[in-house]
């Protein structure tokens, strides 16, 4: 209970950081929203008229205490490209990339932890090379070219998934994980090969020790020795690599969700980002920060379950 | 005699393929009848683990393969040759018939499951206990280790219980389906004397009681004479002598028992002897020469009301909440040309208390002066300059040095840090102080990875000595070494004392390689030295009850004399962790004769 605590307030502070990095980085970048607004071949008494009615003369100190109170009492403030609340438009492409981020981390753990065992337990033999140069090749290429193959063979090649688009779960259901998939896929492939890596050094680490020889004197089958006593000990590390990945994740989905005209959070900060739409770039990186400190937060949470000898700490 | 349980035929044993084949055991051929207790004994790489990992075919996990021999077990249903049973009888066999305890507790359990689950998984599968039947068995098996709460352990995992505690769980894993055979690898190697002494008490009793066959690996000798019915003595894969335990002290057949034997330093035998005195090795054929204290003794380094605590940091501010008392109120003299021993048990404070004094930890107060210098006085710059005059030698040989530096480089390491010596005066000091350490110099182009354990702590010692220090530090310096090198590096560090004057301090575990190196010995418990004084006083008349049951727990390297016929249990350590606002009271001593000094509790 201590430990969830002290989590929290960590929590807390360090997304009361990033709120004011976020506010001053806006804020250095040459241009205002009200230039934003009017364009820059406008009037400067009108201007310097508009700067006074949306409080950008004042002390960067109110404006940032105006700006978080917004976040903290839900006015997010209007975005200026898209001109909607951006509360709103945020929560929508936060469900769209939440189900590609869960699905490329499904499928990259479903596939690089059978593997990165696969390859310990088959240690410095032709198996191991394998997973070895198959992670390899993953780590190597970049996110969108996968996006780019996996268009040409699922969409072009053989038709069976949309190759762009995206539709809400609550719409369809099915038609959303048929539009999710590719750009999951794009994604997942890249950080199976980071997982898989990971496995593969932890559980070669733990097959070194002496518990699991203990286990074989026991008598215990080779499947039990390595998937249970075995796995149960890898599980923790590779979840913490998997919750540090959703920041990498949160990086990657910019570009491919662009490929994949997916509109979701990445599509959303890449569109705020081209078009300087201020208030919108300063809630996409702060929602980011917050999910990816979520995620790493939840990932701890799990390790306590799994650990037990974290539960003391 | 009853026929054998296991008996082993002409093994060999080989790793590795093709021109990469290394054999680790050549041809070893013994065997074990039930209620015996056979010791197998050699120093690192002897084959002595291959052959116990291959009885339960493990050996098969580490990359090794059986080419050739028999091992006959003597099943119920008749006997059964190991070296060609496929997979399923022997997952039958391991854990039922044969059970095996290795040497580290602290890594022999599965960090994320209880200790009720470790227990019961192999009762599941060999007998087909379910739920609480297994659970009752469990329990019983804890009781039988004698571990005190057994109900509450169930639930627990392994980082709640003690070293001490673990071993004795791992003890109960093998000996949860009553095997007819136990093998125990090292298993009390990595525990201090007192828990030692109660797990090879347990060990024996389970043999008496359950009539089992154990099978005892170790490298030391004094284990042997403790717990061994009959002896098998390995070197380099093959078996040199067997024979009654008895009869393998009293006389030794083999050229390399007799160098064994003669290596091992025995408690009591330096009894009457004025000054340490090196180890007389076979092929030796100088005597050695004893090292007794000077006249008109002069103190180098004076230690007075040293105190260490470390702070321990919790709750969510990471507060300071606590000290662990690891020094507390430590006061001794070590002359020059002496060697004073600071001996205890893991925890008791005499690593840190080395430390402290070359400030490598910061005290919490306290003098430390060395040649009337105030060391804890020193700005950074002094000290700097102070550590000339004191050098340590530290436990692990292979973890003290860089191993991506030539040796050359590391020992003149120190000489070019303090501006010594340059160019060829540099390279002709370095090849003396190999000479010094009887090294050969064309190792002083050698990486580290190439060298034995002993060459390597040869090197640390050499390392030491560049900078002409009045003081050494040695922490551990032989506990990682094998007996015959231990019994040379030892020796070694008596030539350069008597040779060149200096001091050392000696921190080790072991009460029988202290009796033979100390001019004064100190005990240390829970921080506090209860016992100082000139050797003879300490090994000869123990005052403090601590003292009493360390010399009680050491194993003696003889047979005749026995200490394991009943269970021991001795108090467990309490922790040095005390509240922030704990006042300790200071060390008081009584005198028992001059400079005997006792804790008075």
């Amino acid at each position: 209970m201590a430990y969830l605590i002290n989590r929290l307030m960590s929590v807390v502070l360090t997304l009361f950081l990033i709120s004011i990095i976020t506010f001053a980085v806006t804020n250095i970048l040459p241009g205002d929203v009200a230039m934003m607004i009017m364009g820059t071949q406008s009037n400067p008494e009108a201007l310097a008229g508009l700067r006074e009615s949306l409080g950008l003369n004042d002390p960067l100190i109110m404006q940032y205490g105006r700006w978080i109170g917004g976040i903290l009492t839900g006015d997010w403030g209007t975005s200026l490209v898209f001109k909607e609340p951006i509360g709103p438009l945020i929560a929508q492409k936060v469900t769209a990339s939440a189900l590609i981020v869960v699905m490329s981390m499904t499928i990259a753990l479903v596939c690089a932890i059978p593997l990165g065992v696969w390859a310990a337990v088959h240690r410095d033999r032709w198996q191991d090379s394998t997973a070895s140069t198959v992670a390899l090749i993953g780590v190597s290429l970049p996110d969108f070219f996968w996006g780019i193959m996996l268009i040409l063979l699922f969409a072009r090649g053989l038709g069976w998934l949309p190759s762009s688009g995206f539709v809400h779960p609550v719409d369809d259901f099915q038609l959303a994980i048929r539009h999710a998939f590719l750009p999951s896929l794009a994604l997942g492939l890249g950080l199976m090969a980071h997982l898989t890596r990971m496995t593969r050094a932890t559980m070669t680490g733990i097959l070194g020790q002496e518990f699991i020889r203990v286990a074989r004197a026991k008598g215990l089958s080779e499947g039990t020795v390595v998937w249970r006593y075995g796995l149960a000990n890898a599980i923790g590390p590779v979840m913490t690599v998997a919750g540090l990945q959703v920041g990498y994740l949160f990086g990657s989905i910019i570009v491919v969700e662009s490929l994949f005209n997916y509109t979701g959070m990445g599509w959303l900060t890449y569109q705020a980002l081209l078009n300087r739409d201020i208030p919108l770039i300063q809630g996409s990186v702060f929602v980011i920060a917050a999910v990816v400190m979520l995620a790493n937060l939840a990932v701890d949470l799990l390790y306590t379950l799994i650990d037990p000898r974290i539960r003391l700490a | 005699m009853t026929e054998a349980i296991v008996t082993i035929d002409h093994l060999r044993v080989t790793f590795g393929k093709g021109a990469d084949t290394v054999t680790a055991v050549k041809d070893v051929s013994f065997s074990i009848a039930p209620g015996e207790t056979v010791c197998v004994v050699g120093e690192s790489g002897s084959g002595k683990s291959v052959t116990s990992l291959s009885l339960m075919r493990l050996v098969e996990f580490g990359g090794g393969s059986i080419v050739d021999g028999r091992l006959t077990l003597m099943r119920k249903d008749g006997p059964i040759d190991l070296a060609q049973a496929d997979t399923t009888t022997m997952r039958s066999i391991r854990g039922r018939d044969i059970g095996m305890i290795f040497q580290e507790p602290m890594t022999s359990l599965n960090p994320v499951f209880t200790i009720e689950r470790q227990l019961t998984d192999g009762l599941r599968l060999h007998l087909g206990l379910t739920g609480s039947a297994a659970r009752a068995r469990a329990l019983q098996l804890l009781r039988d280790v004698r571990i005190p709460e057994p109900e509450r352990r169930l639930k627990q995992y392994p980082h709640e219980l003690s070293g001490g505690m673990r071993q004795r769980v791992v003890i109960a894993i093998a000996m949860a389906c009553e095997p007819r055979l136990l093998i125990a690898d090292e298993p009390t190697t990595a525990l201090d004397v007192t828990i030692q002494a109660e797990i090879l008490a347990l060990i024996n009793r389970l043999k008496r009681e359950k009539g089992m066959a154990v099978m005892f690996i170790t490298h030391d000798m004094a284990v042997v004479a403790q717990i061994a019915d009959r002896v098998v003595v390995m070197y380099r894969g093959d078996v040199v002598e067997e024979g009654p335990v008895a009869e393998i002290f009293a006389n030794p057949k083999a050229e390399y028992t007799k160098a064994l034997l003669a290596a091992v330093p025995r408690l009591g035998e330096m009894q009457g002897k004025a000054a340490p005195e090196p180890l007389r090795l076979v092929g030796q054929k100088f005597v050695p020469k004893s090292l007794p204290p000077a006249a008109q003794p002069e103190p180098l380094l004076e230690v007075k009301n040293l105190t260490t605590y470390f702070p321990v940091r919790g709750g969510p501010l990471r507060r300071h909440t606590a000290n662990v008392h690891a020094v507390e109120d430590v006061s001794f003299t070590l002359n020059k040309g002496e060697t004073l021993s600071l001996v205890g048990e893991s925890g008791c404070g005499k690593s840190s208390c080395g430390r402290s004094i070359l400030r490598l930890v910061e005290p919490t107060s306290g003098s430390v002066m060395l040649d009337r210098k105030d060391v804890l006085a020193c700005n950074p710059r002094d000290l700097r300059h102070l550590r000339r005059d004191m050098q340590m030698i530290f436990q692990d040989p292979f973890a003290s040095l860089n191993p991506y530096m030539r040796l050359m480089a590391q020992v003149a390491e120190p000489l070019r840090n303090f501006g010594l010596a340059t160019g060829s005066d540099l390279i002709d000091r370095v090849a003396a102080l190999f000479d010094r350490v009887d090294l050969p110099r064309s190792y002083m182009r050698r990486f580290p990875h190439e060298l034995s354990g002993g060459q390597r702590q040869r090197i640390a010692i050499a390392r030491a000595l560049a900078v002409n220090p009045k003081l050494i530090i040695a922490d551990e310096a032989v506990s990682a070494l094998d007996v015959s090198v231990q019994a040379q590096v030892l020796n070694l560090m008596m030539e350069l004392q008597a040779d060149l004057g200096l001091s050392f301090l000696f921190i080790s575990h072991d009460m029988a390689v202290v009796e033979r190196v100390s001019h004064h010995v100190a005990v240390m418990y829970l921080g506090r030295i209860v016992e100082i004084g000139p050797r003879a006083a300490i090994f000869e008349n123990p005052q403090h009850a601590y003292t009493k049951t360390l010399m009680l727990a050491v194993p003696i390297a003889d047979p005749n004399t026995r200490k394991l016929d009943s269970d021991l249990s001795f108090k467990p350590i309490p922790s040095p962790m005390h509240d922030r606002s704990y006042r300790p009271t200071p060390s008081t001593y009584d005198t028992v004769a001059p400079g005997h000094l006792v804790l008075r509790d």
